[in-house]
């Protein structure tokens, strides 16, 4: 497919300059019909400006784009999507209260007399839905769809577009369970199938080595290499991306002692919504425990009910004593900490660093309701240097920081409280392989201080990789518990999560 | 990955006038503005007529630094008109009908204040209703305790069946019209108010955690923070602030009545956004709502000196506040 033809896009020397950061340093690629082509790179790597600039979100400061031998020049997303280049968006930009098919044409709404030809609409959007093999009813509204389905929904909108040969995808997957990714994966070759484009954007870099024909690698705003993904492995990729070579080792599996003898945080009947169900679970000082399930699966839900997000019902001892959690103000001071699935939950992002990190501990930094600013920002400062965030100062809003970065400000505002249980939701979802690396790198020393930790995550190999234990949840309830991750491999973890395991097992009967 | 910042354009001289624009914001136009009427009248930069202007908007400056820290707390309070009146009026018929003293009667008048605001704040945050509804209702209600009160005559009026006691007491017409030296005592609250206020919202746990509630109100309760509190206790804060400017008010004008500053919510609202507080919570500083009360008084005051008729004065008002809001969107877009 590649070679021989014509291409389709072609980018000369991309260049995006923001006040202090050269977001893009004369990136040129070449982009042929009928190939997905995967943009990998540390976060702040410019792998979304370079989306940005495809999309007509941003304009680029010098170079050219030329679509199928025009040169292009767009000023709006809507510029972009007339000359055929269409971003399917991260964050979903669907409409709740219309149905799936209204929203697949939204804004092109066939005209019949005065009103909407709803049957034709109706019709229409079957028949792409079909063309793909999607399950879907499109008349079922958008809000009662999952997350998985609204992000197809979302593709098949970029699609119904007769025009748009080149999509752009923005972490396509980072909302999904392997299920669905497997399903989106399909729809991707379809598209790929009629001779259009697809140039997308991960973190996960065996998933674009599965998927892609090419890859390119950006890093600090320059092309390193755009190679076909036969001629690469994990390995090259990462070390095109950091620079640093990397052995991808197993880590220690008894970094944690087991002081089974005292847990800190006891589960019993623990319910939440009327979904989690029944959840028994034990915490012990200075163990991780992993909660893995696919998405759906009610994790999040608990969760939010150990922090007192949402109502529970069912008993919950802390270091012995039952406490009661109906908001989590309770929780924050009985000494639980929670980073949520979503970093938006729990950044304020138009605060700076510094206080961002003080946030849960302004009572430490103040004295009668009069904050020390001094305090604070050597307590900001010292988190900064301790876990390594990157900033140019404590005074920087979060806003401007990577992901990862953020991310840390969020661990840095519970360790500045001490808590004794961490609940982390999915902590390195959607950061980039170096702070990934150092978020667990963290979460392990923290384990060592002789905190319990609560882990959720949907990958089987971070599962594997730093647990304590693993507890595998499936339609709110726990299904298994393996006491000896070192025991079993990721298709255990998998089989369990999605159903092939039925009874509730307790693996290595050491409970 | 930041890197030092590099100057990009072409000559020294151009970025450095651009920066001004950009981080000057409002002030930049305060200054556009005085040089502009200090060329077309003679009496525009005197120093009394500076001191005019600071009178004048010495009210709105209260009140406007009240509805910044609702704002910043992401909330919006459309009632401080009405809570002036409420506490002004009162605290007027105390002292004039009831004989009480200065002393008892302020406090009387700054206490209904506050406790109809902390009633905002608890049918805001208790019920659950948007903070726009719930002050909106406020205005029409307090209003009309205000005209029960007084009867919907001014207060001290001899019309009444109640016997007057006495007029308003010297020190409160002191603290509306009076100079301490050459500076006119409101102004002078008026920026002690401001600096109160800046004192709050930056070097106190709580205005920090108006910040919080603002910004991301869900990020603010999961770090413990208790938000219907911070809301009960800002809007409560908003009517003290406003019983005082109703002081400040009935002071000026040696008189209450219950319809006195109608519309300054409005007024109170366009100070802080041209100030450059974020409408939808925060982000804000109470030193940019002073600037934009500023801005709003050199221009009525600029434009009285000219002799401008001032039904195009309202004109030129209602589109100051769409000219800085553009402008502040097209100086966020540069500075991004």
């Amino acid at each position: 497919m590649v070679g021989g033809q014509e291409p389709l896009l072609v980018l000369q020397d991309i260049c995006k300059e923001f006040p202090g950061v050269k977001a893009l340093d004369g990136v040129s690629l070449e982009i042929f019909p009928g190939e997905i082509h995967a943009v990998l790179g540390e976060n702040g790597a410019g792998k979304s400006t370079l989306m940005k600039i495809l999309s007509g979100i941003l304009r680029k400061d010098r170079g050219e784009i030329i679509l199928e031998g025009k040169r292009v020049d767009f000023r709006t997303p809507r510029d972009a999507i007339s000359a055929g280049i269409a971003l399917v968006q991260q964050e979903l930009s669907l409409v709740p209260y219309l149905s799936v098919a209204e929203n697949i044409f939204l804004g092109r709404w066939q005209r019949k007399g005065l009103g909407i030809d709803w049957r034709l609409l109706k019709k229409e959007a079957e028949e792409l839905l079909r063309r793909f093999n999607l399950k879907i009813d499109p008349q079922a509204l958008v809000e009662e769809l999952s997350v998985a389905e609204q992000q197809i929904v979302e593709i098949i909108k970029a699609i119904a577009k007769p025009q748009v040969r080149v999509f752009l995808l923005d972490e396509p997957t980072s909302a999904l369970g392997e299920k669905e990714i497997a399903r989106l994966f399909e729809l991707l070759f379809e598209i790929k199938k009629e001779g259009k484009a697809i140039i997308f954007i991960s973190h996960k870099i065996n998933e674009a080595l599965v998927l892609s024909d090419r890859i390119t690698v950006l890093r600090d705003g320059r092309k390193v290499i755009t190679a076909p993904c036969r001629d690469l492995t994990e390995r090259d990729v990462v070390f095109h991306m950091t620079g640093k070579t990397w052995e991808r080792q197993r880590e220690a599996e008894s970094v944690v002692q087991k002081e089974r003898v005292t847990p800190i945080l006891v589960l019993q009947n623990f319910s939440v919504d009327n979904f989690v169900r029944d959840v028994n679970l034990e915490v012990a000082r200075g163990e991780i425990l992993v909660i893995f399930g696919l998405v759906g699966s009610g994790r999040t839900t608990l969760a939010e009910g150990l922090f007192g997000l949402r109502r529970h019902t069912g008993k919950l001892f802390l270091e012995g004593k039952e406490i009661e959690l109906s908001s989590p103000l309770e929780a924050v001071h009985s000494g639980i900490g929670y980073i949520p699935e979503d970093r938006r939950h729990g950044l304020i992002y138009e605060m700076p660093v510094f206080s961002n990190i003080t946030l849960a501990v302004l009572s430490d930094v103040s004295r009668k309701g009069i904050l020390k600013l001094e305090e604070e920002f050597r307590l900001a400062g010292k988190f900064v240097q301790d876990l390594r965030i990157k900033t140019p100062n404590i005074f920087r809003e979060v806003l401007f920081l990577s992901g990862g970065n953020q991310q840390k400000v969020l661990l840095a505002r519970w360790l500045a409280r001490n808590p004794r249980v961490l609940v982390m939701d999915e902590p390195t979802r959607g950061i980039d392989v170096g702070a990934k690396f150092e978020i667990r790198e963290l979460t392990k020393s923290l384990a060592l201080t002789g905190l319990g930790i609560i882990y959720i995550t949907s990958e089987a190999p971070e599962a594997l990789e730093f647990s304590s234990r693993i507890a595998v949840m499936r339609n709110g309830k726990i299904v298994a518990i393996f006491d000896d991750p070192s025991r079993i491999t990721k298709s255990d973890l998998i089989a369990a999560a999605s159903g092939a395991l039925e009874r509730e097992v307790v693996w290595n009967g050491q409970r | 990955m930041a890197k030092d910042k590099e100057v990009t354009g072409s000559t020294a001289f151009l970025p450095s006038v651009r920066s001004i624009v950009l981080k000057g914001g409002s002030l930049v136009g305060v200054v556009a503005l005085s040089i502009a009427f200090a060329s077309f009248t003679p009496h525009f930069m005197t120093l009394s007529n500076w001191l005019n202007i600071l009178r004048q908007v010495s009210v709105v400056m209260i009140l406007a630094s009240a509805q910044t820290m609702v704002i910043i707390a992401g909330g919006i309070d459309l009632s401080v008109g009405s809570l002036l009146a409420l506490g002004g009026c009162l605290a007027a018929v105390a002292m004039s009908y009831w004989g009480w003293s200065f002393v008892l009667g302020s406090l009387l008048g700054i206490a209904i204040a506050t406790l109809a605001g902390l009633g905002n704040g608890v049918i805001i945050a208790k019920g659950k209703i948007p903070d726009f509804i719930a002050t909106l209702g406020m205005l029409g209600a307090l209003r009309g305790v205000s005209l029960l009160i007084t009867g919907g005559l001014p207060v001290p009026s001899h019309f009444t069946a109640t016997k007057l006691a006495g007029y308003l007491p010297q020190v409160l017409v002191f603290l509306g019209s009076g100079d301490l030296w050459v500076i006119p005592v409101p102004a002078a609250i008026g920026v002690g108010v401001v600096i109160i206020t800046w004192f709050i919202l930056s070097r106190t746990t709580f205005g920090r955690s108006l910040y919080a509630v603002g910004g991301n109100r869900e990020a603010a309760r999961a770090s413990g923070i208790d938000v219907d509190r911070v809301k009960v206790i800002v809007y409560g804060l908003a009517g003290l602030y406003c019983g005082a400017g109703g002081l400040v008010l009935v002071g000026r004008m040696n008189s209450a009545n219950a319809l006195m500053a109608e519309g300054i919510e409005l007024q109170t609202i366009a100070a802080v956004v041209i100030g450059g507080t974020n409408l939808s919570g925060g982000r804000g500083s109470v030193f940019g709502t002073l600037v934009g009360a500023i801005l709003m008084g050199v221009l009525s005051n600029g434009l009285n000196l000219l002799n401008v008729q001032p039904f195009w004065q309202r004109v030129v008002n209602g589109l100051l506040i769409i000219i800085v809001v553009l402008f502040d969107q097209w100086r966020r877009r540069l500075g991004e």
